[in-house]
């Protein structure tokens, strides 16, 4: 009670954010129902008829659904597992170059990627990876190719994973160099009188110090297990490559948003955070059980 | 409560302000209702040329974002609102406009639509929107236009709409017409050939006007290039099939139009059904030609990963020898291809036939929205009087006449103190392009009107009528020419003739039958599979919901026929 006198402003400054949020992220959530029903505009949630499970049997009865959904697992889980890799690896070894500009212009450079939206990047790679582009240039030099990056079904999934993660992985990287500043320098110092060599001292001071914040990023990254990145592969495929570049999201453009079938996206919607939860509640557990780390 | 002083309130003041704030944006849409408060409906409902006492229309505005206002103005209240007011005695009220970016307009209209607010009398949707529009018709807010525009509509208007009785079918219900179609210019998004007459010439070489002679002349594009690329720089023809296999820019369709179909498009057939013609036995043949031009790399090696612009930009860099295209492509972008080929002159020519001397290509619909009228509106009359005027005066003015120049003085042109009219750049203010200020999108425009300006002017007249002044400076120096091709195979024309709403099967089906098809099409072109999984993907469409799918466009096809 006490406590509660002394602090009471701060309750009613925190009061309009409380608001904000009911408002804006659990009244809306009420719009869940859509997911059962046909839901038609013009009579309303209250108004529309009532479907059960029709919108999700769609899903699943869809002739591709099995398709659809295994090739959306397939590039999303490694997108997952190697941007959390690749960023992890490079920022050790970016924190090993002594001269900070170069780490500094490196770090910059790397992240930059991020920035560019997929519609400017999806004209860029068209080009690049022409059978007649650069990358295939430089690859006949060395006497392989010419390969059909985006319009071959064996090598679609891998371009994709790939450029995502030159994309990406400069900005996961920052993370991880934040983290690695954190390394309390004494411990090292201790290792290099011990005589640790700096293999040594990488693996057993670094890794396991960043090991809690890998699993924090790993842990919020599983939420996105069934995104595979609308914008990436909308901009990328094309009918050649949809037995395995055809997304839930590009699909679900396609029949919800396209058609206006409001109530099937948002049963798709409801599908997509479901099993994100269950990921997440899953991983949250291994997290504190094996890396004794609490994310909430 | 004493206990706390004054100082201490402070925070509170805070955060309800904080709070006003927020709230004050949400309730910013919500208009209150004052739509009963007018006067009540007089006995006799007659059309006036001009109200006295005023009348209301009340409307909602989806405003283009490059649209621009000066001295002041807003959309509310403009000089086409005052101009209503003077010229007819009609009160344009504004229940609610949006900058219409990303589809705002459609989300904020769904919005109002599904949380009851009151409707506008008259609502004009784009074809973009056109779910909406559709969605709007089925609530049943809005009346039936049939009766109303042949009672009120002026003779103009009604010959204007009359060039293709087909425009009605989209917002046709159990044979009722539910809104008024917005004409546009006709033939916008047909399709002719543009060839590098340059190339033509160098070579020796005739327009190909069939499609044996239109592998002659690619291959002498390819392989003796008059401009001296080498044979992997060149594409013969540009023509992209990421999205579809029947659109605008660099659109295959064409070449199935002479093996007899067009294909993602549903034409008549010879009972006078409805048929898909992806389905028909003429894309086999097309499919096996364009195969075989992929292997002799006359079309890109990306094809299939280009969409309607990357089309575009080999013919402006000067490497490509044909692109199929609109009619005002000369303008916009293939102007450009000089910068990178001086010597490059792009000629429009016809598509050519196939061996049984069959060509087709597909036709655009002479529409570009809907307007919509609510049921129970007081004055519906009063709108026609409005587009009445319109579509009698501005449509295609004579020379000399009051909009000969254009709508409003000081707008969208100026004269200088000799009654001559100055350049756009130079009107006090800037120039506004101020038939976006009117109930109607672009004013009034009659299908056949633009062609028929730009066949004038191909026919070496002088530009006198304000429409013919227009496309002769608005458009590139071959637009007349191409307008006289794609009128000279107005025959070969074909729209698509489904028009309707989405039915129960397409719902359902049609994104997985789209997919397979353009699937088995890309996979037969590359060479992954022969041209017989066309036949397996006939009877595989055919059993998987394309039959059902035929069947219910066919019965909405007899009931707008009528």
């Amino acid at each position: 009670m006490k406590t509660l006198k002394k602090t009471w402003p701060f309750h009613v400054m925190l009061l309009p954010a409380m608001i904000f949020l009911i408002i804006f992220s659990y009244i809306p959530m009420g719009g869940i129902v859509m997911a059962f029903q046909d839901y038609k505009p013009w009579l309303g949630i209250s108004g529309s008829e009532w479907v059960g499970l029709d919108n999700f049997r769609y899903l699943f009865e869809r002739e591709d659904s099995v398709q659809v959904i295994w090739n959306t697992l397939f590039i999303a889980v490694l997108k997952l597992v190697f941007n959390l890799i690749v960023p992890f690896v490079f920022a050790i070894l970016l924190n090993e170059i002594r001269k900070t500009a170069l780490q500094r212009g490196i770090q910059t450079l790397v992240y930059l990627p991020h920035f560019l939206s997929w519609v400017i990047l999806g004209g860029i790679l068209i080009d690049l990876l022409a059978t007649g582009g650069l990358v295939n240039r430089v690859l006949g030099v060395f006497g392989l190719g010419p390969y059909f990056f985006l319009g071959d079904n064996d090598w679609f999934r891998f371009t994709v994973i790939v450029s995502d993660i030159w994309k990406e992985f400069g900005y996961s990287t920052i993370i991880f160099l934040a983290a690695l500043a954190g390394i309390d320098p004494s411990q090292y110092e201790a290792a290099e009188i011990d005589g640790a060599t700096r293999l040594k001292q990488t693996l057993h001071i670094t890794v396991p110090s960043l090991i809690p914040i890998l699993m924090v990023v790993g842990t919020l990254a599983l939420g996105n297990v069934l995104n595979a990145g609308f914008d990436q592969i909308f901009n990328l495929y094309n009918p050649l490559v949809y037995e395995k570049g055809d997304i839930i999201d590009t699909f679900v453009y396609r029949t919800a948003i396209l058609n206006g079938e409001m109530g099937f996206g948002t049963a798709i919607g409801l599908f997509k955070s479901v099993i994100s939860m269950v990921l997440i509640l899953i991983s949250y557990r291994l997290a504190y059980k094996w890396a004794g780390y609490r994310i909430f | 409560m004493k206990a706390i002083s004054r100082k201490r309130w402070l925070p509170l003041l805070a955060a309800g302000a904080m709070l006003a704030t927020t709230l004050a944006g949400c309730s910013g849409g919500g208009k209150t209702d004052e739509s009963a408060a007018s006067a009540t409906p007089s006995a006799e409902n007659v059309y006036k040329e001009k109200y006295d006492p005023p009348v209301t229309i009340s409307t909602a505005w989806g405003v283009d974002p490059t649209l621009t206002f000066k001295n002041g103005e807003t959309i509310e209240n403009s000089v086409a609102t005052k101009w209503a007011k003077d010229q007819f005695g009609i009160d344009i009220k504004s229940l609610w406009s949006v900058t219409d970016t990303n589809g705002a307009f459609g989300t904020k209209l769904r919005l109002a639509m599904s949380s009851g607010q009151e409707m506008p009398d008259i609502l004009t949707i784009g074809t973009a929107d056109n779910q909406i529009a559709q969605d709007l018709i089925d609530s049943g807010m809005y009346e039936e236009v049939g009766p109303l525009f042949d009672k009120y509509a002026s003779d103009t208007w009604k010959a204007a709409i009359d060039q293709d009785p087909n425009v009605w079918n989209a917002y046709m219900r159990d044979g009722k017409k539910m809104g008024i179609p917005v004409l546009d210019y006709a033939y916008n998004h047909d399709y002719l050939l543009w060839i590098r007459q340059d190339w033509l010439d160098k070579l020796n070489l005739k327009a190909p006007t069939t499609i044996d002679e239109m592998e002659k002349v690619m291959d002498a594009f390819k392989n003796q290039n008059p401009d001296g690329l080498s044979p992997d720089q060149v594409v013969p023809l540009s023509i992209g099939f990421k999205t579809s296999m029947n659109t605008w820019m660099g659109d295959p369709s064409w070449i199935f139009g002479a093996y007899g179909t067009l294909p993602q498009q549903w034409n008549v057939d010879a009972d006078g059904k409805l048929a898909y013609g992806s389905i028909q036995p003429g894309m086999k043949e097309g499919l096996q030609k364009l195969s075989d031009w992929l292997k002799k790399g006359y079309i890109p090696q990306e094809a299939a990963l280009w969409d309607e612009n990357k089309t575009a930009e080999p013919a402006v860099a000067g490497t490509a020898g044909i692109i199929p295209g609109p009619y005002w492509m000369s303008g916009w972008p293939l102007k450009d291809t000089v910068q990178n080929s001086p010597d490059a002159v792009w000629a429009p020519i016809e598509i050519p036939a196939g061996p049984d001397g069959k060509a087709m290509r597909h036709g655009t619909q002479f529409t570009n929205g809907v307007t919509l009228i609510k049921k129970g509106m007081e004055h519906p009359e009063a709108f026609f009087t409005y587009q009445n005027y319109l579509f009698d005066n501005y449509a295609n003015p004579e020379p000399g006449s009051q909009y000969d120049n254009g709508l409003f003085a000081g707008y969208d042109y100026q004269l200088d103190a000799d009654g001559k009219q100055l350049p756009i750049e130079e009107i006090d203010g800037g120039y506004v392009n101020v038939v976006r200020y009117l109930l109607v999108r672009d004013g009034a425009r009659i299908p056949d009107a633009q062609m028929k300006a730009l066949q004038s002017l191909a026919e070496g007249n002088e530009p006198k009528t304000k429409l013919e002044k227009d496309v002769a400076v608005n458009y590139g120096k071959e637009t007349p020419a191409a307008a006289q091709v794609l009128l000279k195979q107005d025959a070969i024309s074909y729209k698509n003739m489904f028009s309707g709403p989405t039915t129960e099967t397409m719902k359902s089906k049609m994104d997985y039958l789209n997919k397979m098809e353009n699937q088995t099409f890309n996979e037969i072109i590359y060479g992954k599979k022969t041209a017989d999984a066309f036949d397996e993907f006939v009877s595989t469409w055919k059993a998987g919901g394309g039959d059902q799918i035929t069947t219910e466009v066919n019965a909405w096809y007899d009931q707008v026929k009528k």
